[in-house]
């Protein structure tokens, strides 16, 4: 039972990321990258206004997501827009260039030490033969109200709709009227909204260090490549799925002689990227239609 | 109601539209025909902006709209109805015709009234109303090319583009969607239809512009078109008389 809930626990962190990364596959059809690092920088800033200006946390929360949203939005403006109808591999190379670049600037300016948004041991409550901290169930139901506001604004209302419209099929959806191009501006920034998101997660539940945004965007894409690329749902799914099977893998006394290493659990989610390349390259959750 | 004049288009050094310049009149349903590569869907994509022509000007209601984004020309009444479908597989059939509507500019919208009726109307003309809430991804190729027509002609749109609206449909719904074609022509709007049916483009069209490798080569009504050497030589490479 404590696997499950820590695979809620960290599930709900990739579902955020997982589902921004959606968003942009489904619109544009482009990797983006930078995407860990966007996470990274919506914590830090949260923070360093909440541990160095001391801004009241909810501001400083508000301020990281806002500040995620932003850099989200630029990075569609220099590294993604410029190139992506030339061909649809070329933002794939330079968000690479842009994640090292934003890895070595986070480094720089916050140093290699974790940095932690609310330090110092935090309250546990036991029961039911599980163990966590209010603040890890309140990051839990954050998340999934965030998901529900995030579904109810893509399937009942009308910019919702248009938005999904864009992600299905962008040129039949400007042949409507809509504006393509402001959609997939939008798109950046709820993208950037919802990793900045993820990022702050990690600052509250654990701490921060330059060193995970690599990590944190090769499970977001497991979660996409296992749930169908472009399938915002399917992506938010897998990703929890892919935390409980890391947590299961990591946590099983194997065959009653070993345990794995927790050094290995990222290894979980390259094995995912693998397996359904491999076996089921359009994912779980792909619809299937009629041929005629 | 439209005029082009001397549109051109290249992709690098291949020309694909030479010196393109046709008149349409309001009302006119005009069939575009000519052999595979011979640039009808480029137009289509010129006059819809979602390519930008080398040289060359497109007037639609006295208004320049040559380099107007794809969004701004559909907000002036131009709809478009694509050769591999323009539609929302994973929206229900519903969302499919209210995303339409919502995306009309606001007095359009208002003009239009109770958006849900009008969208119930829309799939009434498709005979598609039992399917409202299926998914897009479920229909036949005929009803997506249904769908997608109704919904085209109920966006209060005045000039048509339809690329290929029968390929691949059965003789029933071809007919339907020759009766849908029809009643805008009652309706006075003003329809091109790219189309390789002849006998379908002799039944509905007022005149039919041939195209061969990005050149006009013909226009004039159905009847002279089809007993048109130049027709047969495009066709079928020579003049079957000789």
């Amino acid at each position: 039972m404590q696997l499950v809930i820590n695979a809620f626990i960290a599930g709900s962190l990739a579902a955020l990321i997982a589902g921004g990364l959606a968003f942009v596959y489904g619109i544009l059809g482009v990797f983006n990258l930078a995407l860990g690092q966007i996470a990274l920088i919506g914590g830090y800033t949260t923070w360093w206004l909440y541990q160095v200006h001391s801004v009241p946390l909810p501001v400083s929360i508000i301020c990281g997501m806002a500040f995620g949203a932003l850099v989200s939005w630029l990075i569609f403006e220099v590294f993604i827009n410029p190139f992506y109808k030339r061909h649809r591999f070329l933002p794939l190379v330079t968000t690479i260039a842009l994640s090292m670049i934003l890895d070595a600037v986070i480094l720089m300016v916050f140093r290699e030490r974790p940095r932690s948004i609310l330090p110092g041991v935090k309250e546990q409550i036991s029961g039911f033969g599980i163990t966590i901290s209010p603040v890890q169930i309140v990051m839990i139901c954050t998340t999934l109200v965030f998901l529900f506001l995030l579904a109810y604004f893509l399937h009942s209302t009308s910019f919702g709709r248009k938005i999904r419209a864009v992600t299905q099929n962008d040129i039949a959806a400007s042949s409507l009227g809509i504006r393509s191009g402001l959609m997939h501006r939008i798109i950046f920034i709820i993208s950037g909204v919802l990793a900045a998101a993820g990022g702050i997660y990690i600052g509250i539940d654990t701490s921060l260090t330059p060193v995970l945004a690599f990590s944190l965007t090769i499970k977001a894409y497991a979660a996409i490549i296992a749930g169908g690329k472009g399938n915002i749902w399917g992506a938010i799914l897998c990703a929890y799925l892919i935390s409980l099977l890391e947590q299961f893998a990591i946590g099983v006394h194997w065959f009653g002689t070993f345990y794995i290493s927790a050094g290995y659990q990222q290894t979980v989610a390259l094995l995912v990227i693998i397996l359904f390349l491999l076996w089921k390259p359009n994912g779980l959750f792909v619809s299937s239609s009629r041929k005629a | 109601m439209l005029d082009v004049k001397g549109l051109s288009f290249s992709i690098g050094n291949q020309p694909i539209l030479s010196d393109v310049s046709f008149s349409v009149k309001e009302g006119e349903v005009i069939g575009l025909i000519g052999p595979n590569g011979s640039g009808k869907t480029t137009l289509f994509n010129v006059l819809s902006g979602f390519l930008n022509q080398t040289s060359g000007s497109i007037t639609y209601k006295e208004s320049d709209i040559t380099n107007l984004s794809p969004y701004k020309r559909a907000h002036m009444g131009i709809g478009r109805v694509f050769q591999n479908f323009g539609i929302f597989r994973e929206m229900t059939l519903e969302e499919n015709v209210q995303v339409a509507l919502e995306a009309l500019p606001k007095n359009q919208k208002r003009e239009l009234g109770d958006l849900k009726k009008v969208v119930k109307e829309t799939l009434e003309i498709a005979g598609l109303q039992d399917s409202a809430k299926k998914k897009a991804s479920s229909l036949s190729g005929g009803q997506m090319r249904l769908l997608e027509i109704a919904r085209t002609l109920k966006s209060g749109n005045n000039l048509f583009l339809l690329d290929e609206p029968t390929a691949g449909v059965s003789p029933k719904m071809t007919n339907q969607i020759a009766d849908m074609i029809s009643t805008l022509k009652k309706d006075g709007k003003t329809v091109l239809i790219i189309e390789h049916d002849l006998p379908f483009i002799g039944k509905i069209c007022d005149r039919v512009i041939v195209l061969d490798v990005g050149h006009i080569v013909l226009s004039d009504t159905p009847q002279n078109v089809k007993q048109s050497k130049e027709l047969q030589e495009i066709y079928f490479g020579a003049d079957p008389t000789t």
